[in-house]
């Protein structure tokens, strides 16, 4: 704001409301932005260029009627959104340097559909808004959030106190470097000493990592004996985490990133810095606990045969419900969370109201979506795979299913039907001794060919092919059970009927709560619309132990009636323009471009993406913790680990945009690990308020709000067109203005990172960070690169057009707030690179890039295919063992009860009556919109218990009434804070008749403790918390722990999935 | 799907072409496609630096019916711009306008205070006005955000909620269309955000415009009509179980 203009009052209003007490005349309430106010020194009038002080006040105060400020191109800048992970981009409309206004981009297919061609002209699409939901459009109360911190904060009480000293941002990083006795001054850590990363940052040499690596692997793999090892790098023992698990890799994996909400650019910028720099294979991020095995299900189903194994796999596709004649959801919706109601909501409502689509929402709360539908079914919580078994049953008894488009066995079959896709449904599976299906049937096995060439059952013989020939098209029979010589052999498709009708129609629905009539109905319609019906799931159905087979089965329902690459099918969606540059044409390719790269290796902390047999670790079954061999960022499993020192104990975490502590069910378990200080001795967090996690941290370090930041999001498949959006400064930062590498940075994630890179000499950062002359000091260094690439775009003459003088201009002055911290015209010029500067510029003007909606469809089909192999039944899965039970997992979704780690059913025992589940309720995301964005929980102040009125009339309890959620494995339906503080789960009641009777549902954003919900103590002063932040409740403590490990949540042992629905609660009086 | 916003915006540009007396604005609420989102209601607070409290627009949710045949309708409402407005009866005439557009002009400077707000507010029968206490949402924060010290441009005119003139504390405040955007070429705020696609709006003049074509081809009906308030809002359904949940509140 500028000072100068806003009178006497307003001023005094200030000083007595937000000046803070002072020790020796100087201003103690500094950690916070809001204290630059306080003390006068106006934070952002004071970046402000005098030149452009004037200039805004004259253009952007008007007097006059048609002078409304917010239409012009000058004070509009481009971005994305990441109030939710839809990511939609974003018009932010600025006023005196603040924003004040966000809407949709006329240019983005997320905000208005069709889009405005990618050529018009800024002029033009300043005047056309598209749509936001209303998260999006609080993101100025996240942004200017009172709470958020400007200053690093020093842990000065036991963890979790929440009582702190502000420090320089040199010393916090320098401590955290070099470690020491960095907690005298708390009572019980007089004498602990704290290793710094400089004590994990052992392996330095790419050489030496490459060769631990190699030899390492062949000790796994029983090709070298541990004593050749160990005389081959005797002198590089003490590198390793365990000498005789050479396997586990070396000290510096005692280091550990865990990240929540993280996206492309800052994932590609932190690998770079953990992985590829500091040399530890322990970076995170957070699906897990979003929905994880909705990604595997789809990667096991796409993935690719090459080279002899399976790789690669898109790990997500949406209905095009733009064509779409009936979908149904599982566990989802369009219109509240999902992939974004943005894009998808005006789909499926347009559709509804012109007659052209139904849709159906299996869901056992009614949700807003449900309230549009043809049908909504009220489903057993877990049991949405065997709704999906009942209806394939159903589907394959009355022949429903496309029969040609599932014979089709190779790329030339498929083509000569007319479709661009084809699946494994004749292709035959060897059924081992005990039954058990294995390993696809090769030609080889028959002697017929080799180990690429697969084989089906066509008139009386089998019949070897390829899967990717273009030339000789092979079709098989559906139904094979028989013998090939000695092996028994089954089709595919047989063995999906097996699992189908291993129980009757009746028996799934007495499984699911649902009834037969309702079955067949929804079987019935699906299978009406020829390729224009979708099954669609997210999270509802896979945050579940056995989530991974319940997308699986639902899936499948999607290859019976072979809707992919449909106009109204299954879609791919558009994609993006490559921001790594590892496309040819693309100036920047940033793998790549990284002299002195380390890399790193070894087991990873939660024992994922690693087979259990395949390490030194193995020693039968059951091992002490699961291992993941099919997934990967199980975050739940990390701070557990870690507490478990299984497979190794660890010695620094870097927490960032996450808050395991709140956000991960049963999360007292990761509570209590946070403040355990012999398995977490180093503690740092990168946030934008002092969270409930972070408020356990040894030091915060303030980041950037993604209005202030850069990154590279990509789009759901949802959208058609080709999409690369990009995030970028929209106003002045609120933190610190810090020096790394001699340069002045906001202080943000980035600079976290690069100030410890250069303390420790990484490679790949600094004044040759790229390369001679190609600098990586500072932020936009890295992220305008990723810009340059998408301008240039995927080959040769897909270059965006240059941006022309106007554009220039405009550039410029809507950036005319921006201070020299974040905005130099020549420093992004030089870090973008002449030649691609002006093009650069073109889709900043934009805020990314966006193919037009003309290009979206070809004829009956989607523009962007997906066009290959779907695998129906997935041999890597098939062939993985349960690391506690030693037993296979099934390549075929089948139906499964909820299981702990050991395998064993989960009983809740008696007086559990209801099951729980969360949801989204369309005003909040998770953790950091309600209810600390005011406009939202104005309308929304607090969230409920949800249940039918059957159920409270039964339990004689009344609409608002205050009850308690209590669980096996919270008794008391507790969080213990571990700092003297116990919160209850704790709500009023909502008495509803959308609710399935037996189930309850609480939404998922209330219930905070910290995050400005909490007093706060810096450098003496107490912050008082807002009592508005606390209001509501958060059950995730009360989701029950595993009752195995006792540690950690229930988890999904394929897709890795964390269960947030298979919890049993009580519901008692509070 | 038709291109929604786009059409609007055409249709816009063109009535602007037109002299202002002969425009005629409307608006129109699908409820069959409005997914109570609320977006609608956040934009136009954030457009118009709305203070706690004071919502020119609102999404009221009903649930009726019994489980498993359940019903969940979403009603948006604002300030219907009534033809008859009843709201200004017994207040000075120079105190409003009546566009000749159709918008109903509170003039900030003589519509003030607790008072008149009552009066107002009761012979509204939409509840469609607000009055502007002078509350922040962050008032109780470590410091006022700097979004909420902003003019708002009710009205085409730049007024002051921190104490500078002109101000809009302690006026009588409600929807205007958003004809600050109108006059500068933009569809209101609640209609290019509306995340159903349930908004339309334009000039009812125009035979060819969006607005005018939904109210020829779909049922729609204005909220108390029968009370010759001649409202500029009307109300989209084709369904049988929307009409009858209006019902079930309304009788």
């Amino acid at each position: 704001m500028d000072d100068g203009g806003e009178g006497e009052a307003m001023n005094e209003t200030r000083s007595a409301t937000m000046r803070a007490p002072t020790q020796g005349g100087m201003p103690r309430r500094d950690f916070l932005w809001t204290s630059a106010i306080a003390c006068g020194s106006a934070f952002l009038a004071s970046r402000l260029g005098p030149a452009f002080d004037v200039l805004q006040r004259s253009q952007a105060t008007p007097r006059a009627p048609g002078a409304y400020p917010l239409a012009k191109p000058e004070n509009i800048i481009y971005s994305t959104c990441l109030q939710c992970h839809t990511s939609c981009p974003i018009k932010v409309k600025i006023l005196d340097g603040v924003a004040v206004k966000i809407d949709g981009p006329a240019y983005s297919p997320q905000s208005m559909l069709p889009h405005v061609p990618y050529a018009t002209s800024l002029r033009t699409a300043a005047r056309v808004d598209g749509k936001i939901c209303p998260k999006g459009q609080a993101g100025v109360q996240s942004l200017y959030d009172p709470y958020r911190i400007a200053k690093v904060l020093k842990r000065a009480g036991p963890r979790g106190s929440n009582r702190w000293v502000t420090v320089p941002f040199d010393q916090a990083i320098s401590e955290i470097v070099e470690g020491g006795y960095l907690f005298r001054h708390v009572p019980g850590e007089e004498k602990r000493y704290v290793p710094g990363l400089k004590d994990l940052y052992l392996v330095r040499d790419p050489k030496l990592m490459a060769a631990l690596e190699r030899d390492a692997a062949r000790v796994a793999k029983g090709e070298m004996t541990l004593e050749a090892f160990k005389q081959a790098h005797a002198a590089q023992l003490e590198l390793l985490l365990d000498p005789d698990h050479p396997d586990l890799g070396p000290i510096n994996n005692q280091f550990v990133f865990l990240a929540g909400r993280i996206q492309p650019g800052r994932k590609e910028f932190s690998q770079r810095w953990l992985k590829d720099a500091f040399g530890s294979v322990n970076w995170y991020e957070h699906t897990t606990i979003c929905e994880q095995s909705h990604h595997i299900a789809y990667e096991q189903m796409t993935h690719q045969y090459k080279d002899g194994k399976w790789s690669g796999g898109k790990t997500h596709m949406k209905p095009d419900t733009l064509n779409s004649e009936f979908v149904v959801y599982f566990g989802t919706g369009a219109f509240e969370a999902n992939f974004g109601p943005p894009p998808t909501s005006e789909k499926v409502t347009s559709g509804i109201v012109e007659g052209r689509l139904k849709i159906a929402v299996v869901d056992p709360r009614f949700s807003k979506t449900a309230a549009k539908a043809w049908k909504w079914v009220p489903v057993r919580p877990g049991t949405d795979g065997a709704l999906a078994l009942a209806m394939i049953r159903w589907i394959v008894e009355n022949e429903r299913y496309d029969a040609a488009f599932l014979s089709h066995a190779n790329q030339a079959a498929a083509a000569a039907g007319q479709e661009t896709s084809w699946t494994t449904a004749s292709w035959l599976v060897k059924i081992e001794r005990d039954g058990r299906p294995g390993a696809y049937l090769r030609a080889k096995d028959l002697n017929r060919g080799d180990t690429n060439q697969f084989v089906v059952w066509r008139e009386g013989e089998a019949v070897p092919f390829d899967p990717y020939d273009k030339t000789t098209p092979v079709r098989g029979e559906l139904r094979v059970d028989r013998t090939i010589g000695e092996t028994r052999v089954k089709s595919v498709f047989q063995l999906l009927w097996e699992s189908a009708s291993s129980e009757s129609i009746e028996q799934w629905a007495a499984i699911c709560g649902v009834d037969r009539e309702t079955i067949e109905q929804l079987a019935r319609e699906f299978t009406a619309h020829g390729k224009k019906a979708v099954a669609e799931l997210y999270r509802g159905a896979v945050q579940h132990t056995n989530g991974y087979f319940n997308a699986q089965a639902i899936l499948a329902l999607n290859l019976l009636v072979g809707n992919p690459d449909w106009k109204g099918g299954l879609s791919a969606g558009g994609g993006h323009w490559h921001e790594a540059g590892d496309k040819p044409g693309q100036p920047y390719p940033l793998a790549e471009l990284h002299p002195g790269k380390l890399g790193s290796f070894g087991v990873p902390l939660t024992r994922e993406k690693t087979h259990y047999e395949a390490t030194t670790l193995f020693r039968g079954y059951p091992a002490p913790r699961p291992f993941y061999p099919l997934t990967s960022n199980v975050y739940q499993e990390v701070l557990p680990s870690a507490r478990a020192r299984y497979p190794y104990p660890i010695k620094a975490l870097f927490l960032h945009k996450g808050t395991p502590a709140l956000s991960v069910p049963g999360a007292q378990a990761q509570i209590d690990a946070l403040v355990d200080l012999e398995a977490i001795p180093l503690f740092f967090a990168c946030d934008i308020v002092v969270g409930e996690s972070s408020m356990y941290a040894d030091y915060v370090f303030p980041d950037l709000s993604v209005w202030e930041r850069w990154g590279m999001p990509h789009t759901t498949p949802d959208v058609p067109t080709k999409t690369s959006k990009v995030r970028q400064p929209t106003v002045a930062p609120l933190t610190d203005t810090v020096t790394v590498y001699g340069e002045k940075v906001p202080l943000c994630m980035e600079a976290v990172m690069l100030a410890i890179a250069e303390r420790l000499g990484m490679p790949g950062f600094g004044a040759d960070g790229f390369g001679p002359g190609m600098p990586l000091k500072r932020p936009e260094d890295y992220y305008l690169k990723m810009v340059a690439n998408i301008a240039a775009g995927d080959g040769p003459g897909d270059a965006v057009p240059e941006a022309d003088g106007e554009e220039m201009a405009l550039f410029l002055a809507a950036r005319r707030h921006l201070p020299k911290t974040v905005f130099d015209p020549e420093r992004w010029e030089a870090a973008a690179g002449k030649a691609h500067w002006r093009r650069v510029v073109y889709v900043l003007n934009r805020g990314g890039r966006y193919e037009d909606f003309a290009r979206a469809y070809e004829g009956a089909r989607v523009a962007h295919r997906f066009g290959k192999l779907f695998a129906l039944y997935s041999e890597p899965v098939a062939l993985a063992r349960h690391s506690l039970t030693g037993e296979r997992f099934s390549g075929i979704p089948v139906y499964e009860p909820v299981r702990d780690a050991a395998g064993r059913a989960v009983e809740a025992g008696a007086g559990f009556d209801f099951s729980l589940i969360t949801y989204k309720d369309i005003l909040g995301g998770q953790s950091r919109t309600l209810p600390n964005n005011y406009w939202l929980s104005q309308i929304l102040g607090e969230n409920y218990v949800i249940m039918n009125a059957r159920d409270a009339k039964r339990l004689g309890l009344a609409d608002g009434a205050r009850v308690r959620l209590v669980s096996p494995t919270n008794r008391e339906g507790l969080w213990d804070l571990r700092n003297g503080e116990r919160v209850s789960v704790e709500g009023r009641l909502k008495v509803v008749e959308g609710m399935r009777p037996g189930t309850v549902a609480v939404s998922w954003h209330f219930g905070h403790w910290a995050y400005g919900a909490a007093d706060t103590v810096v450098d003496g002063e107490k912050i008082p918390g807002d009592p508005r932040r606390r209001a509501g409740l958060c059950p995730n403590v009360v989701m029950m722990l595993d009752p195995h490990l006792k540690d950690v949540c229930l988890t999904d042992p394929i897709g890795g999935s964390a269960s947030f629905y298979d919890t049993r609660v009580a519901v008692v009086r509070a | 799907m038709e291109a929604r916003t786009l059409r609007m915006h055409e249709d816009l540009l063109r009535a602007l072409e037109k002299p202002a007396e002969r425009r005629s604005w409307a608006m129109a609420i699908d409820l069959d496609k409005c997914i109570g989102c609320h977006a609608c209601e956040v934009a136009c607070v954030a457009e118009n630096a709305l203070p706690p409290g004071v919502t020119y627009r609102k999404v009221f949710e009903v649930e009726d019916g019994e489980y498993p045949n359940v019903r969940r309708l979403f009603m948006p409402t604002n300030c219907q711009q009534c033809d008859d407005p009843p709201c200004v009866a017994g207040l000075p005439e120079d105190a409003y306008t009546k566009r000749p557009d159709g918008v109903l002009v509170f003039h900030y400077d003589r519509i003030r205070g607790k008072d008149l707000y009552r009066k107002i507010s009761r012979q509204c029968p939409y509840t469609a006005v607000y009055h502007d206490d002078g509350r922040f949402f962050t008032e109780q924060t470590p410091a006022r955000a700097p979004y909420e010290e902003r003019p708002t441009f009710d009205y085409g005119e730049a007024r002051h909620r921190t104490g500078e003139e002109p101000t809009v504390l302690d006026a009588v405040r409600k929807c205007h269309f958003c004809v600050h955007r109108l006059d500068a070429g933009l569809l209101p705020a609640c209609v290019t955000t509306c995340v159903g696609g349930a908004m339309y709006f334009g000039d009812a003049n125009d035979p060819d415009s969006l607005v005018n074509s939904v109210l020829r081809t779909r049922k729609a009906m204005r909220l108390y009509e029968e009370e010759g308030t001649r409202p500029r809002v009307w109300y989209l359904t084709g369904t049988l179980a929307a009409v009858e949940t209006c019902r079930s509140c309304h009788g």
